[in-house]
């Protein structure tokens, strides 16, 4: 561990490096280089952040679900590798709500400058906004049950989520072709003219190599808390266990 | 110490408590906008846009209504804890200065709550006020108000009782039934300019009405309720 | 589009474009300023 330790520490900061740089050039794309919109206007730039972070949001769920189910598989069998697992879930989960909250966040900016309305109860923006609110409740579980329990019931509850988002893709468009509303903004690959592609592809890589950078930094900060508390236990044991003279 | 001094003690220990663990706050707010969304899915405002705006004044206050319960209920459980009401009703201070500080608080928290919760509320349900805004920032303290005084009351006169969290729903929903007529048809005037001024003015003043009422009845009668057994 | 038309707030859609782009590198900064805060305030493993 003492030899791994500056080696990870230096894949991280050249991580940083990397994703920092190549959202420097997805900035400088998406702002500077790419051709203004003849539709939408400036504001179509909004496009270039919104899009690639949706897209990602849809992943980090399902990396907290296959955490969730090795914490829940390895609980009997080997507590170490399932607090790893339960570190990863909550990362994954925290990432998905910082990505989803995003991508809703800058989808209502776009959608009031570029179509007046802040917001529609259509399939895509209600299905979104439901995946928010499962992982923000997942969240919430985890803060407020009792030490001890908090894992094991945050596990529970992400699988209820996984399953969930499947579900509730499929109903709200059921809904929404039994009763049809307006829909925003048109699908995800309508009209992605050639001069769009360079912007969209070096920010969806950027915001992914990010988005990885965030979720392993977050994933050792937990880590780096377990362990801290470990220590800590430990340490009353053997100061519990000391002799007195 | 005066009357207002103790008040004042009481809303800052409250304050100060909620504030270290924010549980209170961060449940009601996310409780909130839940309900909202419910209402959304379950009204449909792209659908239906001239029924969802004569029903949003509706809409909001049982939001608010729900919010509220959920916060009241265990605002007197940091009193049960260590026997902490056991010195409150030894304390030399007034009864009602208690009360008065922990509905005060409550207020707070729920205004706090209200004003997260009115801008996605608008936003949720493509809401433009055709009426005048400004009489808003006046129904919703005085609605809020009404359902807070009661609801702190209530909530202490249950603190005995066996199902605890379930009779405040029971008792606060049958006694704010004139108040939350009086906001809801306040709110749905204002938001639907459907009411003339005089007649918002006169659900404005039986809201006012009510709250000066109730609070004087609470703060008369809760002495009474604090050394019930 | 250059650096001065991007600062520049007379439009709504201007505005909303500079809203958007600083809303996603503030919530995003805030993020890992915050893991880093708290990993400065977690003990390191001791050896």
């Amino acid at each position: 561990m003492e030899q791994r330790t500056p080696t990870l520490r230096s894949v991280a900061w050249l991580w940083f490096g990397i994703s920092v740089a190549v959202l420097v050039v997805g900035f400088r794309q998406a702002i500077f280089l790419t051709p203004t919109d003849a539709a939408q206007g400036n504001v179509g730039r909004i496009f270039y952040y919104h899009v690639p972070i949706a897209m990602l949001s849809l992943l980090f769920p399902y990396l907290n679900f296959a955490a969730s189910l090795a914490y829940l598989y390895f609980r009997k069998r080997d507590p170490l590798k399932a607090l790893t697992a339960d570190a990863f879930a909550l990362a994954s989960a925290e990432v998905a709500v910082v990505y989803t909250s995003i991508c809703l966040l800058t989808g209502m900016l776009w959608g009031r400058a570029a179509w007046g309305i802040w917001w529609a109860w259509d399939a895509r923006l209600t299905s979104v906004l439901l995946l928010w609110l499962l992982y923000m409740s997942y969240l919430m579980l985890r803060s407020f049950s009792a030490t001890g329990q908090s894992q094991t019931l945050a596990a529970v509850l992400s699988v209820f989520a996984a399953v969930d988002v499947p579900i509730v893709y499929m109903s709200i468009r059921w809904w929404r072709t039994q009763h049809p509303a307006p829909v925003f903004g048109g699908g995800p690959n309508s009209g992605m003219d050639k001069s769009m592609l360079p912007a969209f592809f070096w920010n969806l890589a950027g915001w992914a190599v990010w988005g990885i950078f965030i979720l392993l930094f977050r994933f050792a900060l937990e880590r780096r808390r377990q362990l801290a508390e470990q220590e800590a236990a430990l340490q009353a044991i053997e100061a519990s266990l000391e002799i007195p003279r | 110490m005066n009357y207002l001094g103790h008040v004042v003690d009481h809303l800052r220990k409250d304050l100060q408590l909620e504030w270290r663990s924010r549980d209170s706050i961060n449940g009601m707010l996310f409780f909130a906008l839940l309900v909202v969304v419910v209402f959304g899915l379950a009204f449909d405002p792209a659908g239906y846009p001239t029924t969802t705006r004569q029903i949003s004044g509706g809409i909001l206050w049982v939001a608010l209504l729900f919010a509220s319960i959920t916060a009241l209920n265990q605002s007197w459980t940091r009193e049960l804890r260590n026997q902490v009401l056991e010195a409150q009703r030894m304390a030399p201070s007034p009864a009602s200065a208690l009360f008065l500080g922990k509905a005060v608080a409550n207020m707070l928290f729920v205004l706090v709550v209200e004003a997260v919760l009115a801008p996605i509320f608008i936003v949720f349900f493509n809401l433009h006020v055709l009426g005048n805004m400004w009489l808003l920032a006046l129904i919703l303290p005085l609605g809020t108000w009404a359902l807070v005084v009661n609801g702190t009351f209530f909530a202490a006169l249950g603190l005995r009782a066996r199902n605890r969290e379930l009779l405040l729903p029971l008792l606060l929903l049958p006694i704010s039934l004139p108040a939350l007529l009086a906001m809801v048809q306040a709110t749905t005037g204002v938001l639907t300019a459907e009411l003339d001024s005089i007649q918002i003015g006169t659900w404005i003043k039986q809201l006012a009405g009510y709250d000066i009422i109730f609070t004087t009845i609470c703060i008369l009668l809760f002495e009474t309720v604090l050394n019930a057994e | 589009m250059t650096w001065q038309s991007l600062f520049d707030v007379s439009t709504m859609e201007h505005r909303h474009l500079l809203f958007a782009y600083a809303a996603v590198l503030l919530i995003q900064g805030g993020y890992v300023g915050w893991i880093a805060w708290n990993w400065s305030r977690v003990k390191g493993p001791r050896h």
